[in-house]
C-alpha cells in the first residue's frame, strides 16, 4: 500500500483559548426544560402510570376496606392509598426511562453528548423531570384518595418524612430505570422488564398488607427492598404515628430513629443507583 | 484506526474520503469525544480531546450521519437548546438563530415540530443548529447520505457556502467522490483504518494524468500490463485490478493512446478513455473501488 502525504497548509499560530468556566445550573435547566417539553409531547408517559394506582386507590382499596376494616388501627383505604404511592412512583420512573431509549434511537442525544457540558447533567435533567412528574402524580393520587374518603394526618414533620422518602424512592427508581434503559437496546424489551422492577416488589413491600403477615423468608426479603422502607416512612409521616410498619422492619421502639434508619437505607439505594446510572450512561455514551 | 496522523489548518475544508467501514466516522467520533481512543493524541484548536474533552467540545459542533434532532420539538427549540448548551450569550442567541434559519431557508418552518420536516429540511436544520454556536471546528459526518439527488445537490450548495465562513474549519467525511472534489481543500483517503493518500484533490488527480484508458482484458491482465509497459504505452502508475487495466495517459492524447493500444495484440473486451477520478486514485492505492 502506498501512502501519499503532503504537509498541510501552514497553520496560523494557534492561541489556546480556554473556555470560560461555566456554571452547571444553566445547562441543567436547559436539559430539564427539554425533557419537560418532550414529556409534555407524549402525555401517555404521564397518564399511563397514573391509571393503575388511581384505580387501586379509588376503586379497589375502598372495596377491600369494606372487607378488611382496619390494619393496626389504620383505615385500610388510607393504608392502601400510601401503599399505592409505592406503585405510582416506580411505574412513573420506569416509564420515564422510555424517554432515554427514544432519545438514543431517534432523538438529539448525540448532539447533547457533543455539548461542552458534563454528560452527567443529561441524567440529572431527566431525573429532575421524573421527580417533578412523580410529585404531580402523587398529589393527583392523594386528591383522588381524599375525595374517596381516605384520611391523613399531615403534620409538618410528617410531611417532611413522607416527602423525603418519596423523593429518595423516586431517585433510586429513576437510577434503576436509567441503568436499564442504557443496557437494553429495544423499547419493547424495556417495557417487558418494567413489571418485574416496578410492580413485583410492590407485592412484598407492605403495600397492601403489613410485612409481618408475610412468611418469615419473604419478610426478610421485604426488608432489603428500598420500597418497604420508603412505604414505612411514608406511612409513619402521614398515617401511622405509632410507626407499626417501621417496627415490623427494625423491631425498635424509637419511631424517629427507625424512620431515620429507613430513610438512610432508601438514601443509600438512591445514591448507589444514581451514581451507577451516571456511570452506565457515560460508558454507553462513549463507544 | 491505525496510526493515522493529519493536521488541518484553520479555515480549511478537510475531507476524509473512504468507503463505509474505512474508519471515517470513528475518526470524527474520537475528535468529538464520543469514541474513546485506545492510543495516540488528538487536539482541536489546541485542546486535547482526551485530557480536556469539555474544552475540545466547546470549540466544535457536529452534524452526525444519522438524524439527531428532537422531532417532537420545533426547529427553533432545537436550535435554542443547542445555543444554551454551547453557552451562546442569551442576548445574542435569538439573533444568531434567526440568521441561520434565514440562511438555510428554514425561517418559515421554525415554529413547526421537526417531525413534520422532510429529510432535506431536517438535514438543513442540523447544519444550521451546528452553526448557531459559531464553532471553530465543524464536523460534517456524511451529511448527504440517504438524501435524494435533488436535495443532495441543494445541500452541497449550502455546504459549499460554508467556505465563506473563513474562520470555521470544516472536517467532512464522505464516500461520495464528487463531494470531496467539489468541497474540500484537501482530502485524506482512508482505507481500512489508515490514510493512504492526503493532498488537494487536484493534486491527487494530477498524479493520474489528464486522461486514462481503461481496458477489459480477456486473459491475463498482468501480462497485458507488462506488454503495455514494454511498448512504452503504460508507466509505473498503470495498474491491473482483476481483468481491468487502468492506464494513466501523460504524454499523448487519450485518442492516440486508445489507438496505440488497439494496435497491440491484446484481446480486450472493451476499451475506453476518460478523465481520472478520486476513485481511480483510491483504486490504484488499495485495489478497491470507492464507488459502488
Amino acid at each position: 500500500m502506498t501512502a501519499i502525504t503532503t504537509a498541510p497548509p501552514t497553520p496560523s499560530p494557534l492561541v489556546l483559548r480556554r473556555p470560560a468556566a461555566r456554571s452547571i445550573v444553566a445547562p441543567l435547566a436547559t436539559l430539564t426544560r427539554r425533557r419537560f417539553a418532550l414529556s409534555a409531547h407524549t402525555p401517555r408517559e404521564i397518564v399511563v402510570p397514573l391509571m393503575t394506582p388511581i384505580l387501586f386507590s379509588v376503586v379497589i382499596a375502598p372495596a377491600l376496606a369494606k372487607v378488611t376494616g382496619a390494619i393496626h388501627g389504620i383505615d385500610y383505604m388510607s393504608f392502601v392509598a400510601i401503599g399505592t404511592v409505592g406503585l405510582l412512583v416506580p411505574l412513573n420512573c420506569m416509564f420515564a426511562g422510555i424517554g432515554v431509549i427514544v432519545d438514543r434511537q431517534s432523538g438529539a442525544r448525540r448532539d447533547l453528548l457533543a455539548a461542552p457540558v458534563p454528560r452527567s447533567l443529561i441524567v440529572f435533567g431527566n431525573l429532575a423531570v421524573a421527580l417533578s412528574i412523580s410529585a404531580f402524580q402523587v398529589v393527583a393520587l392523594f386528591v383522588a384518595a381524599v375525595l374517596r374518603g381516605a384520611q391523613f394526618d399531615a403534620r409538618p414533620t410528617g410531611v417532611v418524612f413522607f416527602a423525603a422518602a418519596a423523593v429518595l424512592l423516586a431517585v433510586a427508581m429513576y437510577g434503576g430505570a436509567e441503568i436499564l434503559a442504557n443496557r437494553i437496546s429495544k423499547q419493547e424489551e424495556y417495557i417487558g422488564a418494567v413489571p418485574a422492577i416496578a410492580i413485583v416488589p410492590w407485592f412484598f413491600a407492605g403495600s397492601l398488607f403489613p410485612i409481618s403477615a408475610l412468611p418469615t423468608f419473604l419478610g426478610a426479603f421485604a426488608k432489603v427492598l428500598p420500597l418497604t422502607h420508603a412505604l414505612a416512612v411514608m406511612r409513619y409521616g402521614l398515617l401511622d404515628g405509632r410507626a407499626t410498619g417501621l417496627h415490623d422492619i427494625w423491631g425498635m421502639t424509637n419511631a424517629t430513629a427507625m424512620a431515620a434508619l429507613s430513610l438512610l437505607v432508601v438514601a443509600a439505594y438512591a445514591a448507589l443507583l444514581l451514581s451507577l446510572s451516571v456511570r452506565v450512561f457515560s460508558r454507553a455514551a462513549v463507544k | 484506526m491505525r496510526d493515522i496522523s493529519f493536521a488541518v489548518a484553520q479555515g480549511e475544508v478537510f475531507g476524509l474520503l473512504g468507503p463505509n467501514g474505512a474508519g471515517k466516522s470513528t475518526t470524527v467520533g474520537m475528535l468529538t469525544t464520543t469514541v474513546r481512543p485506545t492510543a495516540g493524541t488528538a487536539r482541536l484548536m489546541g485542546h486535547d480531546v482526551a485530557a480536556d474533552p469539555l474544552a475540545a467540545r466547546s470549540v466544535s459542533a457536529v452534524v452526525f450521519q444519522e438524524p439527531t434532532v428532537d422531532g417532537a420539538l420545533t426547529g427553533r427549540r432545537n436550535l435554542e437548546i443547542h445555543a444554551r448548551l454551547w453557552g451562546v450569550d442569551p442576548t445574542t442567541s435569538s439573533t444568531a438563530i434567526d440568521d441561520v434559519l434565514d440562511s438555510f431557508g428554514l425561517a418559515d418552518l421554525a415554529s413547526r415540530t421537526v417531525e413534520s420536516y422532510s429529510g432535506g429540511q431536517r438535514r438543513r436544520l442540523e447544519i444550521a443548529r451546528a452553526l448557531v454556536s459559531a464553532p471553530e471546528v465543524l464536523f460534517l459526518d456524511e451529511p448527504t447520505v440517504g438524501l435524494d439527488p435533488r436535495i443532495r445537490f441543494e445541500l452541497l450548495d449550502l455546504i459549499a457556502g460554508l467556505r465563506a465562513r473563513a474562520e470555521t474549519t470544516v472536517v467532512l467525511t464522505t464516500h461520495y467522490l464528487d463531494e470531496a472534489e467539489r468541497l474540500c481543500d484537501r482530502v485524506a483517503i482512508v482505507h481500512e483504518g489508515r490514510i493512504v493518500a492526503l493532498d488537494a484533490p487536484t493534486k491527487l488527480l494530477a498524479g493520474m494524468g489528464a486522461n486514462l484508458v481503461e481496458l477489459r482484458v480477456d486473459g491475463d491482465a498482468s501480462r497485458a500490463l507488462r506488454k503495455l509497459r514494454a511498448r512504452g504505452l503504460a508507466g509505473d502508475d498503470a495498474f491491473a485490478v482483476g481483468a481491468t487495466l487502468t492506464v494513466p495517459v501523460h504524454d499523448r492524447s487519450a485518442r492516440q493512446a486508445v489507438a496505440a493500444i488497439a494496435e497491440l495484440d491484446i484481446a480486450t473486451g472493451a476499451i475506453s478513455a476518460r478523465p481520472p477520478t478520486l476513485d481511480d486514485v483510491y483504486l490504484r492505492l488499495t485495489g478497491d473501488r470507492l464507488a459502488a
